[in-house]
């Protein structure tokens, strides 16, 4: 996966011109779907992904429910046409992995107790790829499981720091991702600076740990503010002062 | 069910002790159980480790097999890791396709070796573009008390180090028959329980922990894989004290295990 | 006032004392709980403009026969959690005997009833029990919004839903759980639902009443 190749970083900059902490353009739409209780499409960098968020609704089978809580479901998928070599329809280690992973990352601020029996199910599509899907995928998730009015604690941004040509950098697109040293997605709740995801891939030194984190935790506080701006976007329009019930 | 509480019984209890700075099994909170490693076990495997973490029992075998390269990397061989938690180790494993922990188990142990290198790909290729190695490794749980994946990731190591390619039996001359292995990442868990961090979790302290992280360390300090799991967050000063525990463990076992 | 939009974690207060409901408190400060408007009266909570239905003992639902389970009709009250009514409840009186066959003598699938909610337990089983035995007859029109646009149909002391039943011409009963049944002429059926849809659309808007007004009067000028 970490091959030796291309030079990922040219007179100090990146392939894209971007600068080493610089995020992808990001682009957020609340409430897309019809169907869906919440909905979400985020868009980073070429990464599309469109979470669609039902519940809480009856848990079945029944035997999986759980008494006292509601369960979270996550379902990450990528679309066989989102990437450069067709990907065959159908769940695959890697996504059962990003599932996982990414339903830890929302599980600690949703308030499961006030659904008890039910499911809360997050289908997360990445209609397009480039590097960083999971992160984007826990961004949608996120406000998608607002959207629906689930109730939560807090949002959850999600990104992933790495190290590419010697350099700690953000937001890695994809052929930096294939040619980088190494790469750590992470998800915090920006509030309270809190990890609730993170996992790293590749060879690097703990201070590059270390220093990714804090790159992270930087990122995060941005990607909440857009977050944030989104939901309240969708309410905006003529929510004025004065005014009675 | 009748489980479910035996074992909320003993998320308390485990609480409780932690809260005295005790482990049920009277461990200090950065010691492991009890490591046993054998090799060599499994002869019609080419290479294989039995790894015994106090009453978790985890067999890796490696097996060997020519086959066609990825057409993105023509000289270089392939590595597959696979684990299965099989019914036999657990009352709560079941058979059927993989589930999520026997996948992220064998993910976590792969990135591992995948990531730092250990196994010089290169030198597992036999003709250029037509056939080279691929080496299985597969993870087969057969008793778990918690922490199967620092288990099954030294067992993992132990049987590639110890691995032999069988060229005399495909007919391939003048080769080497050890794997070129150039690293050895070792893999270890730690817990969060209330406050304290807890080292090589047993089942009860898994199932009582709010957090977990796995680091998988090299020879040198760097870092080939972490992996956080758990049903609460982390701060960041929590995550790097557990990365130093990590680091400072996976030398102790790599001295005495794989010296 | 101002009609103020949180998401989950915004910081709302330090008045730890007048949390209320859709709020949660942390370290000494009120945070929201809930995607919605902060409401400053009294307690101070977050009304959710979005969520599911949770049904509460007292309120007043409109429901649909999804099943026949003897001794019980399992009702659908748009939630998460199915509601049951048991027969005794139907049949006043101990002469009435209904046994499984006569059920749908009473109550068949599909039917549509008004209840109230009688109590919840632990478990999340839900009994319903009938005020007056009100079947939903095939007069007039069912609608079904988000129960949490539900006020503001009703409106501050029923204000808005009085000007709509006048103004419609049509009788009204709004249920807890977001279903409407609209009874009256077709067009003024019409009416009362293009305004029901245009408040639960517009809910968290200020100045809505007179909106409303507005435009119910312009459409009674229309039509003279």
């Amino acid at each position: 996966m970490k091959e030796e190749g291309i030079e990922l970083i040219k007179d100090g900059k990146r392939l894209d011109g971007r600068g080493f902490e610089e995020l992808r353009p990001i682009k957020i739409e609340v409430g897309v779907l019809k169907r869906a209780d919440g909905s979400c499409y985020f868009e980073m960098g070429n990464n599309k992904a469109l979470a669609a968020v039902y519940g809480p609704r009856e848990m079945h089978p029944r035997h999986l429910q759980d008494a006292k809580t509601a369960v979270v479901n996550y379902r990450y998928n990528m679309a066989p046409f989102s990437v450069d070599e067709r990907k065959r329809p159908g769940p695959d280690r890697r996504s059962v992995e990003i599932s996982k992973v990414s339903r830890a990352a929302l599980d600690p601020v949703i308030l499961k107790e006030y659904y008890p029996k039910t499911a809360i199910d997050v289908y997360v599509e990445l209609l397009q790829s480039d590097a960083g899907t999971r992160t984007a995928g826990i961004n949608a998730a996120s406000v998608a499981l607002a959207d629906a009015g689930i109730p939560m604690k807090d949002l959850v941004s999600s990104i992933a720091a790495g190290k590419i040509g010697g350099e700690m950098v953000l937001d890695m697109n994809a052929p930096e991702d294939n040619y980088g040293e190494a790469d750590m997605p992470v998800a915090m709740i920006a509030r309270t600076d809190t990890i609730t995801m993170l996992q790293m891939d590749g060879r690097f030194t703990k201070e590059d740990f270390k220093r990714g984190l804090v790159l992270a935790k930087k990122a995060c506080h941005e990607i909440y503010e857009l977050q944030r701006a989104a939901l309240l976007d969708k309410y905006s329009e003529r929510a004025g002062e004065g005014g009675e019930e | 069910m009748g489980l479910d509480i035996v074992e909320d019984i003993r998320k308390d209890y485990v609480y409780d002790l932690v809260g005295s700075g005790k482990r049920i099994d009277g461990r200090g909170f950065l010691d492991y159980r009890e490591i046993s490693v054998e090799r060599d076990l499994i002869s019609k495997a080419e290479g294989s480790a039995l790894v015994k973490l106090g009453d978790t029992s985890v067999l890796v075998g490696v097996k060997l097999e020519p086959g066609t390269p990825f057409s993105d990397a023509p000289n270089k061989g392939i590595i597959m890791t696979n684990a299965e938690l099989r019914p036999g180790a657990s009352p709560d494993f079941e058979t059927g396709p993989p589930n999520e922990n026997s996948v992220e188990l064998a993910r976590v142990v792969d990135r591992g070796i995948r990531g730092s290198g250990t196994i010089d790909l290169e030198k597992l290729c036999i003709e250029e573009g037509e056939k080279v190695w691929m080496t299985f490794i597969d993870i087969h749980a057969l008793d778990n008390d918690g922490n199967l994946v620092d288990a099954a990731a030294l067992g993992a190591i132990v049987a590639l180090l110890h691995a032999r390619i069988p060229n005399e039996h495909y007919g391939i001359t003048g080769a080497d028959d050890t794997l070129a292995i150039r690293d050895t990442p070792v893999a270890v868990t730690v817990v969060k329980i209330r406050d304290a961090i807890l080292v090589d979790p047993n089942l009860s302290e898994e199932t009582a922990a709010t957090s977990k992280l796995t680091v998988i360390s090299n020879a040198d300090g760097t870092l080939s894989g972490v992996q956080k799991s758990g049903r609460e967050g982390l701060k960041e000063d929590e995550i790097t004290e557990m990365v130093d525990i990590c680091i400072e463990k996976a030398g102790e076992i790599r001295s005495k295990h794989l010296g | 006032m101002m009609y103020k939009v949180v998401v989950p974690g915004d910081f709302i207060s330090d008045e730890v004392d007048r949390a209320g409901e859709g709020t949660y408190v942390d370290n000494g400060k009120i945070y929201a709980l809930n995607y919605g408007i902060v409401s400053d009266k009294g307690a101070i909570k977050v009304v959710a403009l979005s969520g599911k239905y949770v049904p509460t003992m007292g309120d007043v639902v409109i429901g649909r026969i999804v099943e026949l389970s003897y001794p019980f009709w399992i009702v659908d009250i748009a939630s998460p959690y199915e509601a049951r009514l048991h027969l005794s409840d139907f049949s006043r009186g101990a002469e009435r005997r209904i046994d499984f066959s006569s059920m749908s003598n009473y109550l068949d699938l599909g039917d549509w009833i008004i209840a109230k909610v009688q109590k919840v337990d632990a478990l999340m089983r839900v009994d319903l029990g009938l005020e007056d035995e009100i079947k939903i007859d095939d007069r007039g029109r069912l609608i079904e919004i988000s129960h949490t646009k539900v006020p503001r149909v009703i409106g501050r002391s029923g204000s808005m839903i009085k000007m709509l039943k006048e103004k419609c011409k049509c009788f009204i009963f709004i249920a807890k759980n977001g279903r409407i049944w609209i009874k009256g002429q077709d067009e003024n059926m019409n009416l009362a639902t293009q305004v029901v849809l245009m408040i639960a659309n517009e809910a968290h808007t200020s100045g809505l009443t007179d909106r409303v007004a507005h435009f119910l009067d312009s459409y009674e000028e229309k039509e003279k």
